[in-house]
């Protein structure tokens, strides 16, 4: 464990040194810009960890990769008996043609429901140290699960899914292979999902990359001078540093609303079922929501109410609207935002603040952003275990 | 006083044929095990009227798919009309509905009578993954959706909705649902032109020779008791994968031992005792008339098929209930018997026609 750390360590350094190289020799900076250099620390005091490659996808030591549990996973992922009413897969949500998202502002949801957030990818999800828009997960497997049986999800019972998933005897079969137990287990659903994502949809070759590993033609002039934007001027460092583009810490941008909670009784119905589960208190809380309050449900502290973890930039181009409520579907949008210094809701994060981006630089920090992607991770939907009459 | 009695005391000849054929009847009648119907149970109407939209409202469904009406239909006797129940999308139920009807005068419920009082009733079918498989705080936001209902809830129960009132509405509007003026009740109370003559005979054979008063007593013809008859199990069982997933997990979850074998174990299945194995509540028969399967498993299709089974006095079952011997019933007396059996009706089902759909309403945000 202490070497893969070593080793782990090494690579970043490794790409650190490439990253801040490689941008030194970029185009020219743009005029009436100081060539400022990349900031070491964010406004509030947090060390800023330079760009660079993805290292090795971390595996916790319970639930080591196996090409045959990857298998599992991913017959798991796309088999929509893992919900309730037999409907709605993790891919209903998460279809890799739709950059593993479903390409909708606000989720789908189960029948009967729509959901209150946007279905974030799952491109590189295996990076992060906390799942959900507020961090509400430790683990893939955490994540799997409250996904599988939230009732805006998948609303599935545990009993229930073990007992499907044996009465298909190839489903059997692969537990027993995988986990050596005779019956399938839930907890292994969870983990062979989650391996699942570990080992799939993971991007580590986007033009990006190519630039850091010393391709010199894979970015070109605009994006180079994008790249050095997002570092300096355009102050995305501040929050997306690290070679997954996230400081996974959470902020508060006073987006503005999805006009959907205004409009449609299934998304109120959504938010206040989020409010009346989540625990938080009724007279203050419950009777005035109108707004996804974000971290605030975990922490009830009300400094970090409209907080979102930072989600990574890398595979953006894929997995628009973008935001935790999708009110941007274009990265125009998106950096037009940024550039007024953000919105003008409550609590606003003290990096936020206006950055003068003339037209020519906001091209080119888009031109960046679209290169923090690869090609579309396309897996096609497998041919699915049959259930069998059980003698 | 003996309600055979009052419509008998004319001619002679009658009063001779009254002692003939009811001498069976009267003679149980000392242990009285025929009763008419209770008094409806008191009900508050602003209540039975919201729980009359809840019980036709699919919203009270995980996926917003079936309603309690889905599976107790007004128009099938309030079930479902199948031999076995469907339940939720993606599972295939392993027993047959019960009748809604009568629910709020059984002192159990269920097959294996598991539960005895109505809300708790309510809860469970909305609560179970294979019933209607909702979360209760996920219901109560779509009904604060739909104005008619913050209405309704305040005036029937003196709030907003929440979980307890949804239970406590819909079982009001349960114990509206009863059996009325059915033939029976009209021979009890003394009109013995309520039957025609094989369906009367039938009645005597009911309550004497037949012997099916030992267990469908009282007013609403059970015993409230359980029993291993040796019913033959429905081939679905063991041709259905669903079906086996949905039994499977029921026993799973009661934490049944052997939960994994093809069977239904019935009451053992909840007291765990093996001497309850493969017994199930003595199901009431007001209304079978109205009825297309029957038993716990709808192993058996008409009344014929029934009444053959006990003639033959049941099935084979290491368990089966020493009253079951067989009857030595003749092919008319069957018929007689069946007669009776299949004008267990009421002529006028409770008023039953599903309300007009309630829609949502957007609300205004932040004003909850």
């Amino acid at each position: 464990m202490r070497r893969l750390l070593a080793a782990t360590a090494a690579i970043l350094a490794g790409s650190t040194l490439l990253a801040w190289a490689t941008q030194g020799e970029a185009a020219a900076p743009p005029k009436a810009t100081p060539a400022a250099s990349p900031p070491r620390a964010t406004d509030l005091g947090r060390p800023i960890r330079p760009l660079g490659l993805l290292p090795d996808v971390p595996v916790p030591p319970d639930n080591k990769i196996m090409p045959a549990k990857v298998e599992l996973g991913k017959l798991l992922f796309f088999d929509a008996r893992t919900s309730g009413d037999v409907s709605t897969s993790c891919a209903a949500c998460h279809l890799p043609q739709l950059g593993w998202g479903d390409g909708g502002d606000l989720s789908r949801g189960y029948p009967g429901t729509q959901h209150w957030r946007n279905s974030q990818t799952i491109l590189n999800s295996a990076y992060y140290r906390k799942l959900f828009w507020a961090g509400e997960s430790t683990s893939l497997e955490g994540q799997a699960d409250s996904a599988l049986t939230g009732n805006l999800a998948g609303n599935v019972e545990p009993d229930t899914l073990e007992e499907r998933l044996a009465q298909a005897p190839e489903y059997v079969r692969r537990f027993k292979q995988v986990f050596g137990t005779s019956r399938p287990q839930y907890p292994d659903v969870l983990k062979a999902i989650a391996a699942f994502e570990r080992a799939v949809p993971i991007s580590r070759d986007t033009p990006f990359d190519r630039h850091i590993r010393g391709d010199r033609k894979a970015l070109s002039a605009g994006s180079l001078r994008g790249m050095r934007l997002y570092q300096t001027k355009a102050r995305c460092i501040q929050c997306h540093d690290g070679p997954l583009m996230s400081d996974e810490d959470y902020h508060a941008l006073g987006l503005p609303e999805n006009e959907q909670f205004k409009e449609d009784p299934l998304r109120q119905i959504a938010l206040r079922y989020q409010f009346y589960s989540r625990g938080v208190q009724d007279a203050r809380d419950y009777r005035t929501a109108s707004t996804d309050l974000g971290l605030y449900f975990q922490t009830l502290r009300p400094a970090d109410t409209g907080k979102f973890r930072t989600p990574s930039l890398r595979e953006l181009v894929h997995t628009a609207p973008y935001m935790h409520n999708g009110v941007f579907f274009s990265l125009e949008e998106v950096v037009d935002f940024y550039d007024a210094g953000g919105g003008r809701g409550p609590g606003k994060s003290p990096l936020l603040r206006p950055l003068r981006l003339s037209k020519a630089e906001k091209q080119d920090l888009i031109a960046f952003l679209k290169d923090l992607s690869g090609k579309p991770i396309l897996v096609a939907p497998p041919d699915l275990p049959e259930y069998e009459v059980a003698r | 006083m003996n309600p055979f009695r009052s419509a008998h005391i004319a001619p002679f000849l009658a009063v001779v044929l009254f002692f003939v054929i009811n001498a069976p009847v009267t003679r149980a009648q000392n242990a009285s095990p025929l009763a008419q119907m209770p008094k409806p149970l008191p009900v508050k109407a602003e209540q039975v009227e919201l729980g009359r939209k809840l019980f036709f409202d699919a919203r009270l469904s995980g996926d917003g798919s079936l309603s309690c009406a889905t599976c107790h239909d007004p128009a099938r006797g309030f079930s479902d009309g199948k031999v076995l129940s469907d339940a939720y999308p993606g599972a295939r139920h392993f027993r047959n509905a019960l009748p809604a009807i009568n629910a709020g005068h059984r002192r159990l419920l269920f097959w294996d009578g598991r539960l005895s009082d109505l809300a708790d009733l309510v809860r469970d079918h909305i609560t179970d993954a294979q019933f209607m498989n909702a979360d209760g705080r996920l219901v109560i936001e779509r009904l604060r959706q739909v104005p008619e209902y913050e209405e309704g809830f305040k005036k029937a129960l003196g709030g907003e909705p929440s979980f307890g009132r949804i239970l406590n509405a819909v079982a009001a509007y349960l114990k509206t649902l009863q059996s009325k003026d059915d033939p029976l009740d009209r021979v009890l109370a003394g009109d013995e032109a309520a039957l025609p003559p094989d369906a009367r005979r039938g009645l005597d054979l009911f309550a004497g020779k037949a012997g099916c008063v030992a267990c469908h007593k009282g007013p609403l013809l059970t015993d409230e008791a359980f029993h291993a008859l040796g019913v033959p199990a429905n081939k679905e069982l063991f041709e259905d994968p669903l079906r086996q997933i949905t039994l499977r997990r029921f026993f799973k979850s009661l934490g049944s031992p052997g939960y994994t074998k093809i069977q239904d174990p019935g009451l053992y299945a909840i007291t765990k005792r093996p001497g309850d194995r493969f017994k199930f509540r003595t199901p009431s028969l007001r209304e079978v008339g109205r009825r297309s399967a029957f038993m716990h498993d709808g192993a058996f299709t008409s009344l014929e098929q029934v009444v053959d089974f006990y003639d033959r006095g049941g099935g084979p079952v290491a368990e089966k209930d020493p009253l079951l011997r067989p009857l030595g019933l003749s092919a008319p007396e069957k018929r007689d018997l069946v007669a009776f059996l299949s004008r267990l009706a009421s002529p006028h089902p409770p008023d039953a026609a599903a309300p007009a759909k309630l829609e949502y309403r957007v609300r205004k945000l932040g004003q909850n």
